[in-house]
């Protein structure tokens, strides 16, 4: 009976969902409707007429799209397609995180969405041809889908090498690649590769999906090519036809057989080509040559599902949560010496995610910035604090260049800001986010110049920092690879010097960072920031000195009541 | 007497205008190759021959060495410049189209031309202009083991969305599905390789030829007759504006010799 009840749910369900979706396959009639909202929400980005040189345009990179000529980044149809209505709602929808693109679920409704759906087409031509020529776009086939497991990330590992994304997402996927620094895209600007281990930055969504879609039909307008069937080595070849014909390649000496067999395949992938090309230039396929073109796309598609579950494990589901609250920082106690840079003991902690935007308050402003985050490990014991400090940099600028396309190129740094006096409760006044001000900060101060140099200074202000006399308190390493830097330090938890920190246990401590990119021209105030966050040595354990500042406990008990009566009354 | 004075300002004011439109709209098309509306390819009978000689006139420009910063063990064998200005000993100019503006019957494509490819070779592209009939294939090779990629930028000639394939280090070739409709020339690049740059031509009829090291090009077998002669050339830009005119007589030869400088 149950079952049944549950398989005419799904039915129904299944038939809701696909009204659902018949009925918002197309946009709607243009409109004044979406003139006005375009107007009112959109030209300011990209312009009036669509030309992406709307007031706000200039400081904005990648710039706002140019819709007249019809160039769209996030499509669900293959390689030299315009999106589907669909992908244009979802991408107003959804905005473009890692750029400047906003989300407009939360300010528009979906029938003004639709309605900007159907307008911003009129900027292009080509849509009203294609509905003139009465054909849709051809959409990336997503049936076939392998699942997720550690056999299929192996396999698709190896196609990332072997495909090329290397090149320029780098080895491990930070988009260090060689080719990463040089990049410009359709519009003649600046452009670096996705860091693929950042999936909340990707523009068009990170699931598996989005992720297949995305490399199988390129990204219109960026450097990132388009992994067709026929840019896969073998196409048309079964995985057995292709690992004799690797043989046979490899062989030394090649017999009349060897030669015939060979032809064979030969043969076999011309075919495939051919299909793929017939199609491609949209030629009728007859049933032989699809079915051709079809056995040899499993292949590829097979192949790409791996790659895509590969490209999927290198970054986390989700955007870390930020260090405050039950994330805050908490610097763990250890007797006896603190973990060297090298030490394995630090894959013991979880670090703690500090995420960065750009300085846009004080002149120069980075509105584009590259470093996403900054995270941070810590260990302490009775006299000393150690930090591990580590974050993404696709480039490691240890010197001010000029470089060929882009102008200057400065050096990377970091500088970790604390009061120099600790605030003496929550309202006590911190001092000003950006360096100080009224009342001072203390700084460390590092650059990839001097990898092993931590400097402090004191400051009341952006433009009032100096370097303190007393220097050399500090012991710093560090290491660049793989697009990622990873900088230890470390400091007696007291010294002598009146304008240092003093670190003490259980106390809350503010603290804030900036970091610069100096391939993103990031240099004095240019740069990435965060505002004031707080960490903590965590007491021993044992010891009962420690007394949660009031309000986190109070924070945390709230939240446990309400928990409580939430699964109270979920059990009634 | 008030009210035509007023009107005749309006004319002029118009024309002006019109004026403004349409110099705004040739600038681009200064840029591009000029096709006939149609093409019909026949037999041709008596067909003359054109050759001729271009140069560069002026300041050569300096070829900037290229930097090589990626694969260079491959690349960087030997030292690349920018290939924008090539010019022999007496400023032959190379790489430069002349072409036929506006024959609408002659010969058609023969088998060779219509299996174009670009090689990459040492990560350059060679040729650096290449002529591709419009509906032909173009095929990429690769015999290093090197990872390209092919992008072709019809979208900035209006010829549609880009194509940009990937070329992985296995594929010695890769071939690039044909464009049915003329334009260009349009850059082709490989953004792996930042300084690689080509440019490509979709052509409707094969009275195309690009010019050698010497600056020479031949155009044979033009069914005689009276045609404009057109050149194309990165910097040094087209002759749109003024096209050479020349009279093929039946089997006789022509010459026509071309001087390009840059543009002020
Ligand atoms: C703050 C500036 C800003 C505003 C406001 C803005 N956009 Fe955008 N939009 C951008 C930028 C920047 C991009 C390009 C991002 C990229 O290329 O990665 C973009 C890209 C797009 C794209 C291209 C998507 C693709 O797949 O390539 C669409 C469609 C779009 N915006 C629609 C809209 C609409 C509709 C609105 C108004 C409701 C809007 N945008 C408002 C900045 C903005
Ligand atoms: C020529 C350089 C290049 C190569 C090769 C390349 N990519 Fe990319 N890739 C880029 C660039 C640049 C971007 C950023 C595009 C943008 O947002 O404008 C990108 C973005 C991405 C994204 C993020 C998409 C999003 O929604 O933001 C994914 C995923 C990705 N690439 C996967 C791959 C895979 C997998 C391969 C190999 C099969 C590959 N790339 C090869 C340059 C490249």
């Amino acid at each position: 009976m149950r079952t049944t009840f549950f398989v005419l749910f799904i039915l129904m369900f299944s038939l809701f969902v696909v009204t659902l979706t018949s009925y918002t396959q197309e946009a709607p009639e243009v409109s004044e409707r979406g003139k006005e909202v375009y107007e009112e929400s959109c030209a300011h980005c990209h312009g009036i007429e669509g030309r992406g040189d709307g007031s706000a345009a200039e400081n904005l990179l990648p710039r706002p799209r140019d819709f007249t000529g019809g160039v769209y980044k996030i499509r669900s149809t293959e390689s030299g397609e315009l999106p589907t209505d669909q992908d244009l709602f979802d991408i107003i929808t959804n905005g473009m995180p890692g750029s400047s693109m906003p989300e407009w679920e939360s300010a528009l409704s979906a029938d003004d969405r639709w309605e900007l759906v159907a307008y911003i087409k009129t900027f292009y031509s080509g849509f009203q041809e294609l509905k003139e020529s009465e054909t849709l776009p051809r959409l990336i086939n997503l049936t076939g889908k392998v699942k997720y497991s550690q056999e299929s990330v192996e396999i698709g590992k190896v196609l990332y090498t072997e495909l090329g994304c290397i090149e320029c997402h780098g080895n491990v996927g930070r988009g260090d690649g060689t080719s990463a620094p040089t990049l410009v895209d359709s519009w003649d600007y600046r452009t670096w590769p996705a860091n693929l281990s950042q999936g909340w930055n990707y523009r068009g969504g990170s699931t598996t999906e989005d992720i297949f879609k995305r490399f199988i039909g390129g990204i219109a307008g960026s450097p990132m090519p388009a992994f067709e069937g026929d840019t896969f080595y073998h196409f048309g070849l079964t995985p057995e036809e292709s690992k004799r014909a690797v043989e046979l390649e490899n062989k030394e000496e090649i017999t009349p057989e060897d030669e015939a067999e060979y032809a064979k395949y030969s043969e076999k992938m011309e075919n495939a080509i051919d299909a793929a090309l017939d199609r491609a230039e949209g030629t009728e396929l007859t049933p032989e040559a699809q079915k051709i073109y079809d056995d040899a796309m499993k292949v590829v598609y097979e192949k790409s599902w791996h790659l895509a579950n590969y490209v999927k494990s290198l970054s986390p589901e989700k955007r870390p949560e930020y260090a405050i609250g039950n994330n805050v920082l908490r610097s763990q106690y250890k007797e006896g010496d603190l973990p060297t840079f090298d030490d394995a003991e630090w894959e013991t902690l979880e670090s703690s995610y500090y995420p960065l935007v750009g300085q846009v308050i004080v002149e120069p402003r980075q509105f584009n910035p590259t470093i996403d985050s900054v995270n941070v490990k810590s260990f302490y014991n009775d006299t000393e604090v150690a930090f591990l400090f580590t974050w993404d940099d696709r480039t490691n600028n240890t010197s001010v260049e000029e470089t060929e396309n882009f102008g200057q190129s400065f050096i990377d740094g970091l500088a970790i800001q604390f009061p120099v006096k600790v605030p003496k409760g929550p309202t006590d006044e911190k001092p000003y986010f950006l360096w100080g001000g009224r009342k001072p900060v203390y700084l460390w101060q590092w650059m990839a110049s001097e990898p092993e140099t931590i400097k402090e200074l004191t400051a009341k202000g952006m433009s009032n920092a100096g370097l303190q006399e007393d220097q050399g308190n500090v012991q710093a390493e560090s290491e660049y690879k793989e697009g990622q830097y990873r900088l230890w330090v470390k400091r007696a938890l007291k010294t002598e010097d009146k304008k240092d920190l003093q670190i003490e246990p259980a106390v809350f401590v503010p603290i804030a960072f900036s970091a610069w990119d100096g391939a993103n021209g990031d240099i004095d105030t240019k740069r990435a920031i965060t505002s004031w966050y707080t960490f903590v040595l965590e007491p021993v354990p044992s010891s009962r000195r420690f007394i949660y500042p009031p309000l986190v406990a109070l924070l945390s008990l709230g939240l446990l009541v309400g928990l409580r009566q939430f699964v109270q009354r979920k059990n009634t | 007497m008030k009210i035509r004075v007023f009107a005749s300002f309006m004319v002029l004011l118009a024309c002006c205008f019109g004026l403004i439109v349409l110099a705004d709209n040739h600038e681009e098309e200064n840029n591009m190759l000029v096709f006939p509306e149609a093409y019909t390819p026949m037999k041709v009978n008596g067909g003359g021959k054109i050759t001729g000689l271009v140069k560069f006139e002026g300041e050569v420009p300096e070829m900037k060495k290229l930097d090589i910063n990626k694969d260079k063990v491959v690349c960087g064998k030997e030292p690349k410049f920018d290939e924008s200005v090539v010019v022999g000993e007496n400023k032959e100019l190379k790489n430069t189209i002349v072409y036929l503006m506006d024959i609408v019957k002659g010969k058609d494509f023969d088998a060779e031309s219509k299996k174009p490819e670009i090689d990459q070779e040492g990560c350059k592209f060679t040729p650096h202009v290449q002529i591709v009939p419009v509906g032909a294939r173009l095929t990429m090779l690769n015999n290093a083991p090197i990872t390209h990629n092919v992008h072709i930028l019809l979208n900035d000639a209006d010829m549609g969305q880009d194509i940009n394939k990937s070329q992985n280090r296995m594929l010695k070739k890769l071939r690039i599905k044909g464009i049915a409709k003329a334009g260009g020339p349009v850059e082709v690049k490989c953004d792996i390789h930042s300084w690689m740059k080509a440019y490509i031509a979709y052509v409707p009829h094969p009275y195309f030829a690009v010019t050698n090291e010497k600056g020479e090009f031949t155009l044979e077998n033009v069914p005689p007759g009276t045609y404009k002669l057109g050149f194309w050339h990165e910097v040094c830009g087209t002759n749109n504006k003024e096209p050479q005119t020349v009279t093929v007589a039946a089997g006789g030869e022509v010459k026509q010799d071309f001087t390009l400088k840059l543009p002020e």
